[in-house]
């Protein structure tokens, strides 16, 4: 810990007022998410709950029928929107983190078999992923959306829907690891140290996780935080579009189609503040990474 | 019998367009002969040298010596073995690992950065499961350290803490940690200034006399070579130009490639007289 608070990154973090900003929405709004138990005045998923005369509350105005207040006012369900951003900030979170493990862990592991392996093996994999960076990433995604549920039994596909949410968007964001991750390889398999192990006659395979892998990692934490908001706004846009989570357990992308329906008609609350809110993380996180891209490798800029 | 024999040693790379773009464009194929009918021998307990400029093929003769590049043509013995015989079996083909090991260039790029001084001793040691017991082998480690003149402390350092020399001296640790009979060592200290490279060169020398290691040892520095080889090669665009006793061959150089690359090392006039 004494050493991480002497480092350079922390030097430079302490005296860059975006990296700090960003950082303290990151881990409020992250921080909120994880206690919404706690925190959440009510519980939106729980229907029983829920009064359907508290619809349409504005926010910090006492309900006409029942009288009571609320925060950010009410969606047309009666629930209140406070509660229901924090918990649906959860789902988003949960969504995005778990979706951009997988798109790590494929792409680290192409690109690290790409790079060492090379010939066709490595030719197949980078067209593939060329052809797959010619369509927009929440084109792939909707499209692995679309055959998952297509393949999945009727009666699983409420439940699994936030798995196959996860899915999409992590295949749908691997490209970016793959490539960075096989250039790194491809440097540092022809680097000395690599014969070295060679003559003791460690494996193809040793080699690439003992060696080549320890080198290789340390771009990917600057794609995955970027990777991060992506998948974040990727969520909120397929919630959105209605192919994501239910609407019964509304992640940010829901809220917000959701409020688009009733913005029209003088309710701008239901979209407004999910709409911030996840502006204001995206934006953060993105803004975040930018700096830890511009610290650990001022080459990339 | 020598202890390494070479003979009729050849590397080709083929630098030519995939067939296809050939087709179109016409071109030719392009191969590039890097190492070409290079034939010698070492003798157990000696130094040879292979001496030549940049792109001559030394670095390629030395894979193909440490059993990390298959030769186009020709084959490499050592102690009767051969890397590329088929029918070697992989207990003889570990052991034979254990007896060739290698010193490199770049004091930067030969060490893993990621990985503490006390591991990159370990590795050979783990590798061909030469001690078994844990406490026995962090002593091993420590006595390797002592050996090249570094301290039991470095062992929980990383590589850019050292400087150059110090790193050299590390990767000659790494070569002898499993009792290795040929050390091969590729310019070892090209990249080092002049007063670190003496004591390198020292180093390895006392080493040799220790443990009776045979080298093979490149270098494009004939000052250097004529202080450490009891044989020298010469090697011209990949072919052995002429070969000889150190002494012999630096007194009366036959081939016009040797003279003009005596006539570039001042100071070997000292060694001569
Ligand atoms: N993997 C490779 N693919 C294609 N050509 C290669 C490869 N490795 C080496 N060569 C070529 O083979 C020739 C000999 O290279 P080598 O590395 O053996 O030279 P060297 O004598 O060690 O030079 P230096 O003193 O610069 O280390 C060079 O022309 C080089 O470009
Ligand atoms: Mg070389």
């Amino acid at each position: 810990m004494r050493r991480f608070l002497q480092s350079d990154l922390f030097y430079s973090f302490r005296y860059s007022p975006v990296a700090i900003v960003s950082f303290v929405i990151i881990v409020f709004i992250i921080l909120t998410a994880i206690f919404a138990d706690l925190i959440a005045p009510n519980n939106p998923f729980d229907p029983a709950s829920l009064n359907l005369m508290n619809g349409f509350t504005p926010p910090m105005q006492a309900n006409d029928f029942t009288g009571e207040t609320f925060l950010m006012g009410t969606d047309d369900q009666g629930r209140d929107l406070f509660s229901t951003i924090l918990y649906g900030l959860r789902i988003s979170l949960f969504v995005g983190v778990m979706a951009v493990m997988l798109a790590m862990l494929l792409g680290v592991m192409l690109g690290l078999v790409a790079g060492f392996v090379g010939g066709w093996i490595d030719s197949f994999i980078m067209r593939f992923a060329d052809i797959q960076m010619t369509f927009p990433s929440i084109l792939v995604a909707m499209l692995i959306y679309g055959v998952a549920k297509g393949i999945l039994p009727p009666e699983v596909r409420y439940e699994m829907s936030i798995a196959v949410l996860i899915m999409s968007i992590g295949l749908s964001e691997w490209v970016p690891f793959a490539r960075t991750v096989r250039g790194s390889t491809l440097v540092e398999k022809e680097k000395e140290y690599i014969i070295a192990a060679k003559m003791v006659g460690l494996s193809r395979y040793q080699i690439m996780i003992r060696h080549i892998l320890p080198n290789v990692l340390s771009p990917v934490l600057v794609i995955a935080t970027i990777t991060f908001a992506l998948a974040i706004i990727a969520e909120a846009t397929l919630s959105f579009l209605g192919v994501g989570v239910p609407t019964t357990k509304p992640s940010l992308g829901t809220l917000i189609r959701i409020g688009q329906d009733f913005l029209f008609s003088g309710e701008w609350w239901i979209l407004f503040f999910p709409a911030v809110t996840l502006l204001a993380f995206a934006l953060s996180i993105n803004l975040f990474g930018d700096w830890l891209r511009d610290t650990l490798n001022p080459k990339l800029k | 019998m020598s202890y390494v024999t070479a003979s009729g040693l050849t590397r080709q790379y083929d630098l030519s367009d995939p067939w296809f773009i050939r087709m179109i464009t016409g071109r030719k194929a392009n191969v590039l002969t890097a190492v070409n009918q290079v034939s010698f021998s070492i003798e157990k307990g000696t130094t040879y040298a292979l001496v030549g400029e940049s792109g001559s093929g030394k670095s390629t003769i030395a894979k193909m010596l440490a059993g990390v590049l298959a030769p186009s043509q020709g084959s490499v013995q050592i102690d009767g073995h051969d890397f590329n015989n088929p029918r070697l079996d992989n207990a003889n083909k570990k052991m034979l690992r254990q007896r060739v090991q290698m010193v490199f260039q770049s004091p930067y790029a030969s060490l893993n950065p990621r990985w503490k001084i006390g591991d990159i001793l370990l590795e050979p040691i783990n590798a061909f499961n030469l001690i078994e017991d844990k406490a026995t082998r962090q002593k091993r480690v420590i006595e390797l350290l002592e050996q090249v003149g570094m301290s039991a402390h470095d062992q929980t350092k990383y590589p850019h803490e050292f400087s150059g020399g110090q790193r050299q001296r590390i990767s000659i640790a790494r070569a002898l940690a499993c009792h290795p009979e040929l050390i091969i060592c590729d310019e070892p200290t090209s990249a080092l200034d002049v007063s670190v490279q003496a004591q390198v060169l020292n180093l390895l020398k006392d080493l040799q006399q220790e443990n009776g290691l045979t080298y093979l040892f490149i270098s494009h520095d004939l000052a250097v070579i004529s202080t450490m080889a009891n044989k020298i090669g010469v090697l011209k665009d990949g072919e052995l130009v002429e070969e000889g006793e150190t002494s012999g061959l630096l007194a009366n150089p036959q081939h016009a490639y040797t003279k003009m690359l005596l006539a570039a090392a001042p100071d070997i006039g000292a060694y001569i007289s």
